[in-house]
């Protein structure tokens, strides 16, 4: 009950005393302990956010009508983000160590964060809208946070632009909920719902549209995905990770409140809905990210695809409890998959080895631990067991063949999302020829940092150990979708 | 069934992996030390694998899983995914070839690979322990979990040690292979969903799948299977990926990667869709028909010895097919027979075709020229080997597929224009024998083979031998789960 409170406490607290204590010491002192500072603050909450879980005191389900619900579901949510801003704050301690303004980049990963756990916690329309700014409007500052370089300006400029969009997209269709239901609370507005009268039902249905739109510009849903490649391409490789791994992720959490609590009555207008842009996201992700010849862009791709995984076990969660538990479950690997992927590829680029994929050319000899964690995280990405990336998407499949008997559509689904994921190793092979199989350009071997490694190693052995034995996670997912 | 106080199935798969762990931990020990070690693991794997056949072999129970090990629930809330390991007839077979060729494997890596031993040598012990797994899981997602982890070594050995377009082949190879399994696993998924059952274990799925079942998960799996084998038209990754890859190598390819193909038609469509299997027996019998002649015609034409060969393993593999789905005892018996004898010949071939090419600079079968005299060694043992790949009487080969024709004619009389298919064999090996052994060289320049690697290729020849004088033992092991598994396809409870 109290959790988001101590973190709004903690996070914001720590948020705002960076910037003070930058203005107020040494600066030399400041730019090493900042980032220590945040990475402390970070566990801390993440501790915060795992106690009620192994205590057994999350709330259970059921309506509640507080504006935020500290059940299973939000703690989850919780833990994959924080996971991500504490790998994003550890590769920062290096990757962005000579920028004067560190303490703000650092306050503003607080700021994000902060505004990713509220989002996890909230379940009141209102507050998920404050969240969801809360979470994005740091990041339009941190992607364009190299002020002189002008492709993160350019980046930052569209991602606002969409970013404000989609902002206003929500909440319209907030607004005409909250007409059409009488209160922004998601359980009153489930009351409200079940007994509307038929004339009210169009604009219902508009609301709903507006809130897919709204929402699928974060989640970087077809046809809504445009700014995602120019954006983590312009960003700082770091910021990028935030955005693939982090900030899409929170942006699941409401959409998952808030289609599957406030709109079980337009089950079959959202679950075709959902289906398609499931097919269409990871068959565009997929395609567009095998013609890319920069690995942040073919990242920034993968990562499409694979909202387009998390949305098909969406599309089919009313017809079986394995569809959240499936997306769930991919949601927290994913997080892990990629952010090692992309800190991996962050570090090749901050060695000014390059993005194009050709610089990954015989990368095996010049950074053979980079290349071995890219490998693994690769292979993950493309669901080779027994890594973790397997389990979410077995999970995910199966959710989507037991859907059959409810929708006809649910086998084809199935076969859809399994094609894709045995495409996307074309791609994902394809860098581990590069790295393995071909000749380097140069030679000599690039220095691997102590905090790269040690952050790497961190996400590479998660990736194993819930290959190995993903029981605890899986499990983890399954009571935070019962709780909801 | 036969228990032991001691888990030696997973001693066969995690014996190797540790090994290959521990392969990584010395790699600043120098090569030779590497070598010896991976030797020595591979030894003892040998020995484990036999410990666990001749009980086997005894004592008659080829027919049932011995040395269950587990179920141990892995994920509990999804139920039926266990770690659960056994071994009938077929593994105890197939893993008694794999740790025989694992051996034979390493020792002709001797003196061909000479580039990053340690990541090669961290790679065949993963291989092989991974084939462990495929040859001994009893769980569908565990299976599958092997089988892709068989793919992610071979991608390495064939785009890191291959030859001039070995990263091409690489990635056909992968993706190819890796496109098949993924359909595969829909099939799995659908077993587990929809069997009364509710579960991944094979042991709870036999005999539980209704009919319809059988048929959407026979279709699914299907692809994986055939993509293995390979069943024409889904070979054309093996051709690349032999002549690219080195040649121990290559003898992994043909003689394990293959027989999961093998293995999982026999397993899956026999065991568990045996109703499906009756009603589209015609369907894979021919498909098998045209596998062999296909591949007969096609290695003729070949230019490149070691193409002919990997083309010859089509051919071959088509007869494990066939046998499989005549039904008859004596036709799956003698498919699973195949398996083995074809694994050890061509493993023979594909070690001789690679010296030749060190040896000889080419493998143009029209630019070798007298290998009788220049490499008599070499000449001699490629005599042998082809004799045995053509299915001469004088090696269980013949044995094998004579009993995969009888039990095609068995079920009906024309098949007997399968006797076509060893000739066209015969005829492409004595043609190759003539043109490259006993032809005039154009120059009189001796290099042949040292004593170690004489030693290591006469070890194929062996058990080729030895197998025709007592085939009983293997066919004692294998004929029990034949009857288990003709009853089950004719409808004849026993």
């Amino acid at each position: 009950m109290t959790t988001p409170y101590i973190l709004m406490a903690l996070l914001g607290g720590a948020a705002l005393l960076l910037p003070v204590l930058q203005a107020t010491t040494v600066e030399r002192f400041t730019r090493r302990s900042a980032g220590y500072f945040t990475i402390a603050v970070l566990l801390a909450a993440l501790a915060i956010v795992l106690y009620p879980v192994v205590s057994f005191t999350a709330e259970s389900g059921g309506p509640t009508s507080a504006v935020f619900k500290s059940d299973l579901m939000a703690l989850f949510f919780g833990v994959a983000v924080l996971l991500v801003a504490i790998f994003v704050t550890i590769t920062s301690l290096e990757y962005q160590q000579d920028d004067p303004n560190i303490s703000i980049f650092y306050s503003l990963i607080l700021f994000t964060s902060l505004g990713m756990t509220m989002l996890a916690f909230a379940v009141d329309l209102l507050m998920i809208f404050v969240a969801w700014e809360l979470m994005g409007l740091p990041t339009f500052i941190l992607v364009g946070f190299r002020k002189k370089d002008p492709a993160s300006s350019e980046a930052a400029v569209k991602f606002f632009i969409l970013g404000a969009l989609s902002s206003g997209i929500l909440l319209y269709g907030i607004s005409l909920l909250y007409g059409v239901a009488g209160s922004t609370n998601l359980y009153a507005v489930v009351d409200a719902m079940s007994t509307l009268s038929p004339a009210l039902m169009p604009m219902g249905v508009v609301a709903i549209a507006l809130l897919i739109a709204g929402f699928g510009l974060k989640l970087s849903a077809v046809p809504f995905h445009m700014w995602i490649p120019d954006a983590y391409e312009g960003a700082p490789t770091t910021v990028s990770t935030l955005l693939a791994a982090g900030t899409k992720k929170a942006g699941f959490v409401a959409a998952i409140r808030v289609f599957l609590i406030s709109l079980p009555l337009f089950q079959m207008d959202w679950t075709v809905a959902f289906a398609v842009l499931a097919v269409l996201t990871m068959t565009l992700g997929n395609v567009a990210a095998l013609t890319q010849r920069s690995m942040t862009r073919l990242l920034a791709y993968s990562s499409i695809a694979h909202a387009g995984y998390i949305l098909m076990g969406l599309a089919v969660a009313p017809f079986t409890s394995l569809g959240i538990v499936g997306a769930l479950f991919h949601v927290l690997n994913h997080s892990v998959m990629k952010s090692s992927a992309f800190i991996a590829a962050a570090l090749v680029a901050y060695k000014a080895v390059g993005t194009h994929l050709d610089s990954y050319k015989g990368l095996a000899l010049r950074m053979p631990f980079t290349a071995i964690v890219l490998t693994i995280a690769l292979l993950a990405l493309a669901g080779v067991p027994p890594l973790n990336g397997f389990w979410s998407k077995l999970v995910i499949f199966a959710a989507a063949v037991e859907g059959w008997p409810g929708v006809w559509w649910a086998p084809w689904l199935a076969l859809a999302g399994i094609l894709n994921s045995a495409f996307s190793l074309g791609y994902y092979g394809w860098i581990i020829k590069r790295m393995y199989l071909d000749e380097p350009g140069q030679t000599s071997k690039v220095i691997e940092p102590i905090i790269f490694r040690i952050a790497l190693f961190i996400g590479v052995l998660i990736i194993i150990i819930t290959g190995i034995y993903p029981a605890p996670i899986y499990e983890f997912a399954r009571m935070a979708a019962a709780s909801l | 069934m036969i228990e032991l106080g001691f888990p030696i199935l997973s001693a066969l798969i995690f014996l190797p992996m540790i090994g290959s762990a521990a392969v990584l931990a010395i790699r600043g020990a120098g090569e030779k030390v590497i070598r010896y070690f991976t030797l020595a693991v591979s030894l003892m794997v040998l020995i484990l694998a036999l410990l666990a056949y001749s009980p086997v072999l005894q004592s008659g129970v080829g027919a049932e899983f011995n040395y269950v090990e587990g179920p141990i629930t892995w994920l509990p809330s999804l139920g039926g995914l266990d770690y659960l390991l056994g071994m009938d007839g077929m593994s105890a077979v197939l893993v008694l070839l794999t740790a025989f060729l694992s051996v034979l494997v390493i020792l002709g890596s001797w003196d061909l690979i000479k580039e990053r031993q340690a990541a090669y040598y961290f790679l065949i012990l993963l291989f092989e322990g991974a084939m462990m797994g495929v040859f001994t899981s009893l769980n569908l997602v565990l299976f599958y979990v092997f089988w892709e982890l068989v793919l992610i070594p071979m991608f390495f050995f064939i785009g890191i040690w291959g030859g001039p377009r070995r990263k091409f082949a690489a990635m056909k190879f992968l993706i190819y292979t890796h496109v098949g399994s993924t359909i595969m696993l829909l099939g799995f998924i659908a077993l587990f969903l929809f069997s009364p059952s509710h579960s991944f274990n094979f042991t709870d799925l036999a005999g539980q799948i209704p009919f319809w079942l059988q048929l959407v998960a026979m279709a699914a799996v299907f692809w994986g299977f055939a993509v293995k084998l390979p069943v024409v038209p889904f070979h054309t990754w093996l051709p690349d990926a032999h002549v690219e890859a080195p040649a121990p190598i290559s003898v992994f390819l043909a003689g394990l990667l293959l027989k999961m193909g093998g293995y999982g038609f026999l397993r899956f469509n026999l065991g568990l869709f045996p109703d499906a299997s009756r009603e589209f027996a015609s369907f894979f019998i021919i498909l098998g028909i045209i596998t062999m002649f296909y591949g007969a015609f096609v290695a003729m034409t070949q230019k490149d010895l070691k193409r002919m060969i990997a083309l010859t393993s089509v051919n071959h593999m088509g007869f494990v097919l066939l046998g499989a789905f005549t039904g008859s005892v004596i036709g799956i018996s003698g498919a699973i027979f195949q398996m083995f004898n074809h694994g050890i010949a061509i493993g023979l071939l594909f070690m001789l075709s690679g010296y030749i090419h060190e040896q000889a600079g080419t493998r143009d079968i029209t630019l070798l020229k007298g290998l009788r005299k220049n490499m008599p060694r070499t000449a001699a043992l490629l005599v042998i080997g082809s004799l045995a790949a053509m299915g001469a009487p004088l090696y269980s080969n013949f044995l094998s597929e004579f009993m995969v024709i009888v039990g095609a004619i068995s079920t009906d009389v024309r098949y007997a224009v399968l006797m076509l298919v060893p000739l066209m064999t015969v005829a492409y090996f004595l043609w190759m024998i003539r043109r490259s052994v006993t032809s005039q060289p154009t120059e009189i320049r001796k290099h042949d083979l040292g004593n170690r690697s004489t030693l290591a290729l006469v070890m194929y020849i062996i058990p080729l031998i030895l197998l025709i004088i007592f085939p009983f033992l293997v066919l004692n092991v294998v004929d029990p789960l034949a009857t288990v598994y003709a009853n089950s396809f004719l409808g004849v409870t026993p």
